[in-house]
């Protein structure tokens, strides 16, 4: 159960982005690649995700959990995303946000229900009538991984999660993200250019 | 150290701030004084007041007459016809096109067929669309005479239909463009990739997203631009002269009629449905309001229940095709202008034309001159006097409180789209009664005064974003190398920003040209603009001629937007940076 890439090639044009890159992320780690602006490693994410821009070409193939996500639309890759900005909907409150994640078989109490737990969990207990303009921004960081969280996604990307967040928040706020993430037992992938926010897992350099 | 520069530097300027208050007073009494008036000395005559036909008491025979007239229930038909269903489409095919197209190749060709296709006025591309539709236009010319059998063209009314059919397809095509550009702008505040990303990775269908993600937060960037397409459509009458229905003709149409019935008596229950036709317009709005907080409160109660599939997601494709009929449409109907403008003969049921000739150009050269400098010369002026009362309106928002600029234009924008959401004609007849109260019917200053009312809100408009983020510091800068603010200000804020400040004069010089009503109303039949021309030659049948005229008007707006690009890339030929 492990979120797998198999000498994966992206290019745009003829221009190939990096080497050959392999890598297998089991649940409940992270793994970390790291490279300067530029590298393609959004790039990357994108392409797991199924949001790579026409105009790039790729080779090699993605597994998670022995599934073959080649060819399937992102909204059935089950693959959650977290960016450096919340991308909070700003219509909608914290329920609302979280709870737009929830699978629609569920009545409205167990949402109600099912939010509120994730909420107190965090510390964010009491929160769900707020506007999102109102949150610090560690509470948006905090409210953002849980509503991708709640989608019960099976494994969990981070596209420079921190790098927007103070100094001071940063270390409170990582080790929220790992220990969620740790709970839910996915694999989770994380692209960034600080190597201060590593996780203790495997670490990649993307060349 | 930062923040006592930025003290220093806005107590260097604040000079200025006692002049520049004038210009937002200026700028308000500059176009709502005409509407207001204009609009009490329409409703004057509307209940028996009208000293011209020496009538001075109370009476509600207008009204009595406007009802009863047997125009009446047909223009109302029509003109509720073409006016809610060209905007209800256009705001529906913007969207559908946005929804299922965004991010698509296509789509980059849309945003980028928008400006020309938007700077093709609404008079030359009716004239273009009718030659598509006429019973002897190109559609049916290129099934004829195989297979339609047709060797004369058929006895169909295609434009110029009693239901309006033909009118509300020309607005549909024509605002549908107009709508689009203000999602492209709209959207461009938004992280859309991201927001579609997101909503994706949640298992949202693309068309779910747009519904319950992005048209939420675009909807209230879209909605002054809808009822100003709205009250436009309910009230265009060029327009309807060229392709919409003549008996009964629109509502529009009809109070343009009597307002020039040689007859004075008919002013009354012109004035009469001009007020008519005001509350028609405020209902259209006041529903549009109220329909959007329905669908709101629905939406609202939905957007929670977790469904992610759509049922329309099989009718995705069908988005392409619209939006390949839009542009086909545009570009069908300029070509069919550009070849009847150089037809020697033409004669149904051929494709093409038999003879090519530019007689038709060399014969109407002389007689374009003047309507065309007419109309370039108002346009010019109109526009100079707009751009400085838009930029001494800005400056004077800059100085008096940065932090507090949202809450002022979310309210200003009301004020500023005013001009496009009350009907020309329910109060162009009060100002034409006034001027000629004070003599100053169809003077130059007169002319342009009104050209400027609707000038204004555009320029202002295409202009506010780029103005408002331009950085500030630039100036503070120029101003502690020593330059006088006033010298900072012309000599580096506005240079840097002459790219955005020619566009917005384009737009402007645009919507002046392609002004019908103002002119007639404010010009006492002493100035023929090349759009007055156009409109009056459009109800002929010589069609080289009106080719040659609807051409010429989308040359002239052509000229503005070009010389909006060319010149900043001449002045800035050298400085990369200028250069996006």
């Amino acid at each position: 159960m492990s979120l797998v890439l198999d000498s994966i090639k992206i290019s745009l044009g003829t221009v190939q982005l990096f080497k050959p890159l392999s890598l297998t992320a089991p649940p409940g780690s992270i793994v970390t690649i790291m490279g300067p602006s530029g590298c393609g490693k959004s790039t990357l994410l994108a392409l797991i995700c199924g949001m790579l821009d026409p105009g790039f070409s790729f080779s090699g193939t993605i597994t998670l959990n022995g599934r073959p996500l080649n060819g399937i639309e992102m909204e059935h890759r089950k693959v959650g995303i977290l960016f450096q900005d919340d991308l909070l909907f700003p219509h909608l409150d914290v329920f609302g946000n979280m709870a737009f994640g929830l699978p629609a078989r569920m009545s409205r109490r167990q949402k109600r229900e099912r939010v509120n737990n994730s909420l107190a969990a965090a510390g964010l207990e009491g929160f769900g009538a707020r506007d999102i303009a109102t949150l610090s921004g560690g509470q948006k960081a905090r409210v953002s991984l849980l509503r991708a969280l709640l989608a019960e996604p099976e494994a969990i990307l981070l596209d420079e999660p921190f790098s927007k967040l103070d100094e001071n928040l940063r270390g409170s706020i990582k080790q929220f993200v790992f220990d969620q993430i740790g709970l839910m037992n996915i694999p989770a992938l994380m692209v960034t250019h600080d190597r201060s926010d590593s996780a203790d897992g495997t670490y990649i350099e993307l060349k | 150290m930062a923040e006592a520069l930025f003290k220093i530097a806005v107590s260097a300027m604040s000079g200025r701030r006692n002049r520049l208050k004038i210009f937002p007073a200026l700028t308000l009494a500059v176009f709502l004084l005409p509407i207001l008036v204009g609009l009490l000395f329409t409703w004057a005559p509307a209940f028996g007041y009208l000293s011209a036909a020496g009538s001075n008491r109370f009476s509600l025979e207008p009204f009595a007459t406007l009802l009863h007239h047997p125009s009446l229930p047909g223009a109302l038909r029509s003109t509720i016809i073409s006016g809610i269903g060209a905007s209800l489409m256009s705001l529906g095919l913007a969207l559908w096109i946005a929804a299922t197209l965004y991010g698509s190749r296509l789509w980059s060709t849309i945003e980028l067929s928008l400006a020309p296709l938007l700077s093709l006025p609404h008079a030359a591309f009716a004239i273009g669309f009718s030659f598509l539709i006429a019973p002897s236009g190109w559609l049916i010319r290129s099934v004829s005479p195989f297979p339609s059998g047709f060797t004369y063209p058929p006895d169909w009314t295609t434009n110029g239909d009693p239901w309006a059919i033909s009118l509300t397809l020309t607005m549909l095509f024509k605002e549908t463009p107009f709508l689009l550009l203000m999602i492209f702008s709209g959207l461009s505040r938004l992280d859309v990739r991201r927001t579609i990303w997101v909503g994706r990775s949640l298992g949202y269908h693309r068309l779910r997203i747009w519904t319950r993600l992005i048209i939420p937060q675009l909807y209230p960037m879209l909605r002054l631009p809808l009822l100003a397409v709205l009250a436009y459509s309910l009230s265009v009458v060029d327009l309807a002269y060229i392709i919409g229905p003549s008996l009964p003709p629109t509502l529009a149409v009809l109070i343009d009629r009597w307002f020039h019935d040689s007859d004075i008596s008919s002013r009354f229950g012109g004035a009469a449905g001009a007020l008519l036709l005001l509350l028609l317009t405020l209902a259209g709005i006041g529903s549009a309001l109220a329909l959007e907080y329905l669908i709101s409160k629905i939406a609202s109660r939905k957007i929670l229940d977790g469904r992610r599939k759509s049922p329309f997601e099989l009718l995705v494709g069908s988005g392409s095709f619209y939006a390949l009929i839009l542009l086909g449409v545009n570009v069908l109907s300029l070509t069919a202008l550009m070849l009847w403008s150089v037809a020697h003969s033409w004669r149904f049921p051929y494709f093409f034309p038999a003879r090519f000739s530019l007689s038709n150009w060399s014969a109407a050269l002389r007689h374009l001159l003047e309507p065309v400098s007419v109309s370039a010369l108002a346009a010019f002026l109109s526009c100079l006097l707009a751009i400085i009362l838009v930029v001494g309106c800005f400056e004077n928002e800059q100085n008096l409180a940065r932090s507090r600029i949202d809450s002022i234009s979310q309210r200003s924008l009301w004020i500023i789209y005013l001009p496009l959401l009350i009907p020309q004609i329910s109060f162009l007849f009060g100002i034409q009664v006034l001027l000629i109260i004070f003599n100053l019917e169809g003077s130059w200053g007169s002319l342009i005064w009104i050209h400027l009312v609707f000038v204004l809100p555009y320029v202002f408009l295409t202009l506010a974003n780029t103005y408002r983020s331009y950085d500030q510091r630039y100036s503070y800068v120029g101003t502690t190398l020593g330059a006088r603010p006033v010298r900072s200000f012309f000599r580096v804020k506005l240079i840097m920003l002459t790219k955005p400040i020619l566009f917005s004069m384009a737009v402007g010089f645009g919507v002046s040209i392609a002004q019908y009503l103002p002119t007639l109303y404010v010009g006492a039949g002493r100035f023929a603009t090349i759009t007055t021309e156009t409109v009056s030659l459009a109800s002929g049948s010589d069609r080289r001629v009106m080719a040659v005229y609807a051409l010429s008007q989308f040359l002239l707006a052509l000229t503005g937007f070009l010389t909006a690009i060319v010149l900043p890339a001449i002045m800035f030929r050298n400085r990369r940076e200028m250069q996006n």
